[in-house]
């Protein structure tokens, strides 16, 4: 099986706060997300990334090994930047890959260095599968 | 739709019952293979469900399946076509459709969840080592994830439960891949044999039954008049072939019009 999905979020981040998690929606959910747990058996490909906004800015797609921990430790495993106000389009032939070992995995869509103030947006193609 | 998974007109289907160790045959006589888009799973907004966390989880609309929730308990699908025999299951037909078989694949949208079915519904059918292990949505195996194929028999209610293990509260939609086979049963126990020693092709399908439930049996006594016809080794031919006789006698009774 393979579920290929659209994630989309944004974030106004101020002087006083340039970095945080961008709240995630996507068609295939009903309420709003922050990370996505990958189930076990899976693996979860970050296929494609999309970024705009008035300010540059950092993604960060970051990783936990068990998101069920009360303060669960994120690590970066990709980064892009936009370097000021515009729009960034990449899709690699290789996707971020992400594989649910315990089912307590899980990946996030973070951002950081933002350049001023004023509206960032990100939008992913990430598939949920269990193929190769 | 995946175009090689039915059986096509004059192909032979034998559905195997694992619980009884025997097998109904039947020919195709004509398909009927469509696809229904159904829509979101039918569960409705407000349902309390359990999660795989041990808390609990409210369905926030009709269709939708939190978040790290299960579906516990089989669910049947309400009709979207009118006039059906059974409007609370559209796959449930009476005993009387033995000349019916349909062969449905239900494709879950988002193809993460687990899915499987009870048969009859209530029933988990899923096992590991005999009886020791009982799998399910609910454990760690006995699911399948995004789609489920089943054959449907009459006079049996099919429930089928699914699971959610990723975070996100999915919309989900179902879509059915079927077809509707119009059967008989070959009357020469010799053919019976052959197919059941797979000397003659067929399209073998086991039912999801390892447990044997008194109301599966039922259907199958009422809509067939039998179990089906036990299994032997190639070298039983003479045994085997006086017991399909007995067995045929019976089942073709029903279908000459024998109740």
């Amino acid at each position: 099986m393979r579920e290929l999905v659209t994630v989309f979020g944004s974030a106004s981040p101020t002087a006083s706060n340039q970095s945080g998690d961008f709240r995630l929606s996507s068609p295939v959910a009903y309420s709003s997300f922050t990370y996505i747990r990958v189930p076990q058996g899976l693996k979860l490909k970050v296929w494609a990334k999309r970024l705009s906004g008035t300010a540059g800015f950092t993604l960060l797609i970051q990783y936990t090994g068990d998101v069920t921990a009360p303060s669960p430790t994120w690590v970066t495993i990709d980064a892009e930047h936009l370097a000021g106000a515009g729009s960034l389009e990449l899709e690699k032939r290789r996707p971020v890959a992400v594989l649910g070992v315990t089912g307590k995995e899980a990946v996030k869509l973070s951002y950081a260095n933002t350049t001023g103030a004023g509206t960032i947006y990100v939008s992913a193609e990430v598939e949920l599968t269990d193929e190769e | 739709m995946q175009q090689d998974r039915f059986a096509r007109e004059g192909d032979y289907i034998t559905l195997y019952i694992p619980a009884r160790g025997t097998a109904l045959v039947f020919r195709v006589r004509a398909v009927s293979r469509f696809s229904i888009d159904y829509g979101p799973l039918p569960i409705p907004a407000g349902l309390t469900l359990p999660t795989y966390d041990g808390t609990s989880a409210t369905v926030p609309a009709y269709g939708v399946l939190p978040g790290r929730a299960l579906v516990p308990q089989g669910i049947t699908f309400p009709s979207v076509i009118p006039n059906v025999y059974d409007g609370s299951d559209m796959w449930y037909v009476p005993e009387d459709y033995r000349d019916r078989l349909f062969h449905v694949v239900q494709r879950v949208t988002p193809s993460w969840l687990r899915i499987d079915v009870q048969v009859p519904s209530g029933v988990v059918q899923s096992r590991f080592q005999k009886d020791r292990g009982m799998g399910g949505v609910d454990r760690a195996f006995g699911y399948t994830r995004g789609a489920i194929e089943t054959i449907h028999i009459p006079k049996v209610h099919y429930g089928f439960r699914y699971g959610n293990d990723s975070n996100i509260d999915a919309v989900t939609f179902v879509r059915f891949e079927y077809a509707e086979y119009t059967v008989d049963v070959p009357a020469n126990p010799e053919l019976i044999f052959d197919i059941l020693t797979r000397r003659v092709p067929s399209l073998w399908f086991t039912l999801p039954i390892f447990i044997p439930d008194p109301s599966v049996e039922s259907a199958l006594e009422v809509t067939y008049g039998a179990f089906g016809f036990p299994l032997y080794r190639a070298d039983e031919r003479v045994r085997a072939l006086e017991e399909y006789r007995r067995v045929l006698d019976r089942i073709l009774s029903k279908y000459a019009g024998g109740g």
